[in-house]
């Protein structure tokens, strides 16, 4: 295990592994993002990156095939994607269309080329693309969530039901989910005739902000998402196929001691990481009856 | 600021406890309206639309309004001296009954507040220094109670306001110029508190509110123009404030205390200013876009912290939220002449906020995180100060068949 202690000097809000396990970017309240190189023995590190005005909520590496770069989400209203080259990181493009803060930034599987998802507290969400030939192009779903996005995420390039047969167009469909401060999680669908993301169900559960949403990243028999909310609850809604309905799972019955903020799926998918107000990082894995059972826990 | 809706009507209001909130208006008591109508409606809003949801008459025109903390019933504060009380649980089928009236007041109801801990408590204030205590369970039976014996008697109360944390202290601040802390448990008065500037200009504490977790905090402000401050106190040493807040110009009327960042308190009057403060600090974060005339209440709505609204007596009730990231635009604002009273009441155009500190409230960003990386490792972080965070990279055994009791560290 690695302990990094006091890397920033105000909170830490998130700290994500890039595509190898070899890099950690962290980002914080005192407005920097840190790059670090960790291995079993340490870490070391590598560069502060500063350029925000506000703190930094999330970091998102973008697929190595295209560049080591990374994503930051603020406070300050803006995305900025920096880039390394040569050992030398800096800010090559900047996506200021939100009028408040940022609260997330994530890339899609690079399937889908370097796309970018943005959630924001003016209540909108935009994707934004960067084009091989250096442009970018931006959607923005107005009033995705009213009062605040909080968190969005895409689902995996091939949807569930395809698995077997990838020939299948299927394999284009572009969803998201996101959640926000209406307490809704949503799902959304790029409609290729519109060139727009349109809402293609809204899944009701939550009795607080929905602070995360976790699409797991698998390609498993049915499609899962994972809702961490205020309410101190996570639930887990399951679809078994495209177009049918989201069954709703409370991940435990009994709720958790506070706020749950995040929520990360194994990159096979089927362990499930939830963080909470109370400093504990539970596991969750589902059991040949469908039921969550713990997986264990981090200690602190 | 992002301005989310702009309502037209000189009203006072009250956010509902809701996620989505609701805003409900009731037309204002003192003002003639351009058309010289008397009659006085409730009306209630969503966030974005300028047509009301539903509208219903009310008996009187409004000084105050409070929706009880559970959304089921609202009251106002008449000028004809009475209290009416809305049934608001079927307002999402487009209905609010009238369902009750409080008869006790001898003027004027000023203001009122429902309490926080215990739904059913109503408190309200008027002329004559009158304070009522009110039992909302018995709608059909009010049978309203002083609060026990003032220590010097008040003139209007103007504003009342309960202690978050415990349910038998208030609050009460009138046009006498002082504040004064009430025990129900007690039935008397217990403190009162008082302020002269440097410079011997009495202050007219006539706003009170309480800090949104400390039982002892409170904040209370002047609505004279020769001392428009704002001041903290905490009641251990109830001899001088904590924090004196200077930046009105003029008289200081409402003030509201944001329930879950005590970092932010917003404040409005006659200088006709909207501002944002950390009233810990003592910091003015912002100033919102000036109104034509006073604005007179300020409230942010309870489950939606970013989203607040102030109304004003240049028919407006404004419904924006605290922070805008969005480049300046050019600044306008025309003042309302005299003589376009009659014809035109509203110019106000828009106006970006002047923003002096960025201050980035508590309910954003996560205080904690996990994510996995490849090959089964797990990123945590975690809190572990104030300031301070700790990160670990642990490796997470995946589990076959059995349970996964013991993770690799």
């Amino acid at each position: 295990m690695v302990t990094i202690g006091n890397a920033h000097d105000d909170l830490i809000h998130d700290a994500v592994l890039d595509y190898y396990g070899k890099r950690l970017a962290t980002c914080s309240s005192d407005k920097s993002i840190k790059i670090f190189e960790v291995s079993d023995e340490g870490h070391k590190l590598l560069e502060t990156l500063r350029g925000h005005d506000g703190p930094v909520w999330q970091v998102s590496w973008a697929h190595p095939k295209f560049g080591v770069i990374l994503a930051s989400a603020s406070y300050d209203g803006k995305v900025l994607i920096w880039k390394e080259d040569q050992g030398r990181w800096s800010i090559i493009s900047e996506h200021a269309v939100h009028h408040a803060s940022v609260n997330s930034v994530s890339w899609a599987p690079h399937e889908y080329g370097a796309l970018l998802l943005v959630t924001s507290s003016d209540g909108r969400i935009s994707i934004v693309e960067y084009k091989e030939d250096g442009t970018t192009a931006s959607t923005v779903v107005d009033n995705a969530h009213a009062i605040g996005v909080n968190s969005a995420t895409w689902a995996p390039p091939v949807a569930a039901s395809s698995a077997v047969d990838t020939t299948d167009k299927q394999q284009h469909e572009r969803r998201f989910v996101s959640g926000g401060c209406d307490n809704l999680v949503k799902i959304w669908k790029y409609s290729p005739e519109t060139k727009s993301y349109l809402l293609e169900h809204t899944l009701e559960g939550h009795s607080d902000w929905v602070r995360d949403v976790a699409w797991s990243p698998s390609v498993l028999v049915r499609s899962y998402i994972a809702s961490a909310s205020q309410d101190r609850t996570v639930i887990i809604w399951t679809q078994d196929q495209p177009g049918a309905v989201w069954k709703k799972q409370l991940l435990t019955e009994e709720k958790f001691p506070d706020v749950v903020w995040r929520a990360s799926w194994s990159l096979s998918g089927n362990i499930l990481a939830i963080s909470g107000g109370d400093n504990r990082v539970t596991l969750w894995r589902e059991n040949v009856d469908g039921k969550w059972e713990s997986a264990g826990q981090i200690d602190e | 600021m992002v301005k989310l809706n702009e309502i037209n009507t000189t009203a006072t209001f009250a956010w509902s406890n809701a996620a989505i909130p609701v805003l409900a208006t009731g037309s204002a008591a003192g003002v003639i309206d351009d058309d010289f109508s008397s009659t006085s409606s409730l009306q209630f809003y969503s966030l974005y639309d300028k047509t009301p949801i539903l509208s219903v008459d009310a008996d009187a025109k409004f000084y105050d309004l409070d929706w009880s903390k559970n959304n089921t019933l609202l009251a106002g504060a008449l000028e004809n001296g009475t209290i009416q009380f809305w049934n608001t649980d079927k307002l999402k089928s487009g209905s609010a009954k009238a369902v009750g009236k409080g008869i006790k007041h001898t003027g004027s109801v000023k203001t009122l507040q429902f309490n926080p801990l215990q739904h059913n408590v109503l408190v309200s204030g008027g002329s004559n220094g009158e304070i009522f205590l009110w039992d909302t369970n018995k709608l059909e039976h009010l049978s309203p109670f002083g609060p026990g014996n003032p220590m010097t008697p008040m003139d209007t109360i103007t504003s009342v306001a309960w202690n978050h944390a415990v349910s038998h202290i208030f609050g009460a601040a009138g046009s006498a110029g002082y504040t004064s802390i009430w025990d129900l448990k007690s039935k008397k008065e217990v403190l009162h508190l008082t302020y002269t500037s440097p410079t011997g200009t009495r202050a007219s504490l006539s706003t009170v509110q309480w800090h949104p977790s400390q039982s002892t905090k409170l904040i209370t402000a002047s609505e004279s123009d020769g001392a428009p401050v704002i001041l903290t106190w905490d009641l251990r040493n109830s001899n001088a404030p904590e924090t004196i807040l200077t930046g009105h110009s003029k008289g200081v009327l409402s003030l509201d205390w944001n329930a879950q960042d005590p970092s932010f308190l917003l404040s409005c009057g006659k200088d006709n200013t909207t501002m944002l403060w950390n009233p810990l600090t003592g910091d003015k974060l912002a100033e919102y876009p000036t109104t034509a005339n006073w604005a007179f209440k300020t409230r942010f709505a309870p489950a939606a912290p970013d989203v607040f609204a102030t109304s004003s007596f240049d028919k407006k009730v404004i419904i924006q939220t605290l922070q805008d990231t969005s480049p300046p635009v050019s600044t306008r604002i025309s003042t309302v002449k005299d003589s376009d009273f009659w014809n035109e009441i509203s110019t106000t155009d828009t106006q970006q906020p002047k923003y002096f500190v960025k201050q980035a409230p508590g309910w954003y960003g996560c205080h904690s995180s996990v994510s996995f990386g490849f090959g089964a490792k797990l990123v945590t972080v975690s809190k572990t100060g104030d300031k301070t965070s700790e990160i670990k990279i642990s490796k997470v055994k995946l589990p076959g068949s059995t349970k996964n009791e013991n993770l690799e560290k």
